[in-house]
């Protein structure tokens, strides 16, 4: 008996949507990157494919192309080396399944870091909001195995160079994205923000958010550890999400 | 490759412009990828078969899988280690990759040379009956076409996985099994390499399967 080679479900190219996500995927990394982030890469279930994207970055197949800062996290203890290495500004590539517990931890934690998050993966969709940006093939189950995620990082890593050279001649599109900048008073604006523990002392932590350390009242939620996730609102800690 | 992206011609291209050639270009090379892949697998496919049946027996009578690779190969040698030895379904049997132990490769690359950091370890532990399975995309990786010249010095099947119609690796006398595909660029060739990869494990468990 011959066993049949199974024909992948790509004859035809991407899923609808997905070559829109990559190209704002591959924008946003390279304003990162151009911005001087170094993006971690992490895949507790496949290793390899973390280190197949951080070599791809650092040491390009083709010759001339910039070595870029791209690193692939250990999978044991990586959202402790995730939170110790990672700056604000910095991108978190992170490939796997949406049922990932290792994954969903730390992509829960990296707003509080000030890291822009991309997921890639099959299965399953996750849920809306999970990552920043998520590249996603719902029915390529064999993806890990047969060449189609690395085909999302390759293309990933092209689209990136693109726009590194050729986004105007002063990179104006590479700029970062303009925020709001108008006077808002954060007491009465409904601003909630992802803020990590630090350190507790008595009823005030010491948190880390996307902008800074600052500390916070707990009195509303209670007695705090280091690590827990909270959401914060004008130096009040006003939910806990993760407890620790 | 200005066709591709149709904004490089423009003195100011916006965003929106950009993103839509990117999409675009996302799409056709996915659309070439996939057909470098089934163009691989089909073409191939009798080699393939005879490498399944080779390292199906070669397990069945104790042999152990050594996969290595150099940079995105030594990625693909790890993932290739990793479904043989624990696969989400079918039969695990013993494979791992020469490329995982930094002591070890930083040691011989160190000591004597990278061109030794694949050889020095089938000296050290390839046993006649194993299997030595390198991957190089170019074909020419002096370290991978070391191994496997040791591998077949001591006895044990040698199976090469590349890109460029074989290269140095599909002309020389050391590898009996070569795996070629042939594509334009490096990564539409590691691409296709790793669908190569992924058949070839599941001819294996099918011959595993029949005859346990």
């Amino acid at each position: 008996m011959t066993a049949s080679t199974s024909v992948r479900p790509d004859a035809v190219g991407l899923p609808e949507g997905l070559p829109d996500d990559l190209a704002s995927t591959s924008l946003a990394l390279a304003r990162r990157l151009h911005a001087g982030a170094t993006m971690w890469c992490a895949s507790p279930a496949w290793p390899h494919h973390a280190q197949h994207v951080a070599v791809e970055f650092v040491h390009p197949v083709i010759v001339g192309k910039p070595a870029l800062p791209a690193v692939a996290l250990p999978p044991i203890a990586l959202t402790a080396t995730a939170r110790a290495n990672a700056r604000p500004g910095d991108v978190l590539l992170v490939i796997g399944p949406s049922d990932d517990a290792a994954i969903g931890d730390v992509l829960l934690r990296a707003p509080a870091w000030g890291v822009t998050t991309v997921w890639v993966g099959s299965g399953p969709r996750p849920a809306a909001g999970s990552a920043d940006h998520v590249l996603w093939l719902p029915d390529d189950t064999n993806a890990a195995h047969d060449g189609r995620f690395i085909l999302l990082y390759h293309l990933l890593w092209e689209l990136a160079h693109v726009c590194l050279e050729h986004a105007g001649a002063g990179g104006e599109l590479l700029a970062p994205a303009e925020a709001c900048d108008g006077p808002v008073c954060i007491t009465c604006s409904d601003e909630g923000r992802l803020a990590e523990v630090v350190r507790v002392s008595g009823t005030t932590a010491r948190v880390r958010t996307a902008d800074g350390s600052e500390d916070v009242d707990c009195t509303l939620v209670g007695p705090t550890s280091a690590y827990d996730l909270l959401v914060c609102h004008a130096g009040m800690a006003i939910t806990r999400l993760v407890a620790t | 490759m200005s066709f591709l992206y149709p904004m490089l011609e423009q003195q100011q291209p916006d965003a929106a412009t950009l993103l839509a050639d990117l999409a675009a270009s996302a799409q056709a090379k996915a659309v070439e990828s996939g057909r470098v892949c089934a163009g691989a697998l089909a073409d191939g496919e009798e080699r393939l078969e005879r490498a399944a049946v080779a390292i199906a027996i070669a397990l069945q009578a104790g042999g152990r899988l050594l996969c290595f690779g150099n940079g995105g190969s030594a990625t693909d040698a790890a993932g290739l280690a990793a479904l043989f030895a624990s696969p989400h379904s079918g039969q695990a049997v013993a494979a791992r990759s020469l490329a995982a132990d930094p002591a070890v490769l930083t040691a011989l690359a160190n000591d004597i040379g990278v061109d030794a950091i694949f050889a020095r370890q089938l000296i050290a532990h390839g046993r006649a009956g194993d299997i030595a399975l390198g991957l190089s995309t170019s074909g020419g990786s002096a370290n991978v076409l070391r191994a496997f010249a040791e591998g077949r010095r001591r006895g044990l099947l040698t199976v090469g996985l590349a890109g460029y119609g074989g290269g140095a690796m599909a002309a020389g006398p050391d590898l009996e099994h070569c795996l070629a595909v042939d594509a334009q660029s490096v990564h539409r060739t590691q691409e296709a390499q790793s669908a190569v990869a992924y058949a070839l494990w599941q001819r294996v468990q099918a011959h595993l399967e029949e005859t346990p």
